[in-house]
């Protein structure tokens, strides 16, 4: 069996970008429902910040390479997602149309934006620290673990100052690397509940049709089911990220050939990690 | 610096990076192996640094030290050369 994972915001935007009819239909979408030009990297309406751009990018690319993938007859049996890439995994399962993904994308980029006009927030990507010490470290200042990636892997997430000074610590205490990124919100913890009744409008705009593939959701390692879904994207901005688990579960379940579909290779690293200390 | 452990340093690269269709042949010595060369991230690094200690009991304490000797397949081969048990 095979999984499709679908991974989050992106870093950085990609400069080669394809130029074919599949391309061009979610560039339009992406116009029309986002506001927002691939092409040229920039709003063609209501200017939102760059975050939301390389969320709304990201969606967009992996809605576009999942075309790719369906056009070369290649299905998945399993559909997992990390972080924001739940939106275009809803239109992969067919729970949304594509636009809506992309629409939903923007909405929520735009949402949770409105939380960094207030505060400033950061998040953090600590590699070669165990999960305990870094628990203690975001306790000391006050953030919160929003990836548990891999057994090595962890992003934080919460207030700026706090943030550097955690990843400081983290630094001190042995990490390999803690670096800091600034970002609109802190994404995937409790702070998100300030603006929890908005995120629940947005969510309760869409219809979710039942998923088409099973679609394995990041928190609990269950399969989502129509009517999870508007409580469970609400819940999942608040809440971490678990890929380890989710990973270990899709194994588990009988899945051996795994697909990123979208920007980058983090998945597929993080997997490269997981396996190795699966197989020692 | 001979030329068997920096086709073993480049073939350790493939191996725990798990780089498909790519030989020792096709990695430059001295080419930068983050950013512009191979393009390595945080991610691959630590999963280099584990590949060393296993293959060489070489250890690479804290990412200063990283960042100077993953700089390339070279600098890589030094370290191990100078450290190894």
């Amino acid at each position: 069996m095979n999984c499709f994972m679908f991974p989050g915001q992106p870093l950085t935007c990609g400069t080669d970008l394809p130029d074919d009819s599949d391309f061009r239909a979610i560039a339009a979408m992406t116009r029309d429902r986002a506001f927002f030009d691939i092409e040229g990297f920039s709003w063609v309406g209501n200017a939102a910040t760059d975050n939301v751009k390389l969320q709304v990018f990201g969606t967009a690319m992996s809605l576009y390479r999942f075309r790719v993938l369906r056009r070369e007859n290649s299905l998945p049996d399993f559909v997992a997602e990390h972080s924001m890439g739940i939106y275009p995994a809803l239109a992969a399962c067919g729970c949304l149309a594509e636009e809506e993904a992309i629409e939903m994308t923007f909405r929520i980029g735009a949402c949770l934006a409105r939380m960094g006009e207030i505060r400033r927030y950061a998040l953090g990507c600590v590699v070669g620290l165990c999960r305990e010490p870094l628990l203690a470290i975001a306790e000391n200042h006050g953030v919160f673990m929003a990836n548990y990636n891999t057994s090595r892997h962890f992003l934080l997430a919460g207030e700026r100052s706090n943030m550097e000074a955690a990843m400081a610590e983290a630094l001190d205490t042995g990490a390999f690397s803690a670096r800091t990124f600034p970002c609109d919100a802190p994404l995937h913890t409790p702070l998100v509940g300030v603006i929890d009744g908005e995120l629940r409008e947005i969510f309760a705009d869409y219809r979710y049709a039942e998923p088409r593939t099973r679609l394995m959701d990041h928190i609990n390692q269950d399969c989502l089911e129509g009517v999870d879904l508007a409580d469970f994207l609400r819940e999942e901005l608040q809440r971490p990220v678990y890929w380890e688990k989710t990973y270990r579960a899709l194994r588990a379940s009988g899945v051996t050939g795994f697909i990123e579909v979208g920007m980058g290779d983090s998945l597929k690293k993080y997997n490269r990690w997981i396996d190795g200390e699966m197989r020692s | 610096m001979p030329e068997e452990l920096i086709d073993k340093v480049k073939q350790l690269i493939i191996d725990a990076l798990r780089i498909e269709g790519m030989t020792p042949a096709d990695i430059e010595t001295d080419a930068p192996l983050f950013g512009e060369g191979l393009g390595l991230d945080s991610i691959d690094a630590l999963q280099l640094v584990v590949a060393m200690e296993k293959e060489y009991g070489v250890v690479v304490p804290d990412a200063a030290t990283g960042t100077k000797v993953f700089s390339s397949v070279r600098s890589m081969a030094d370290y191990i050369a100078e450290h190894r048990k």
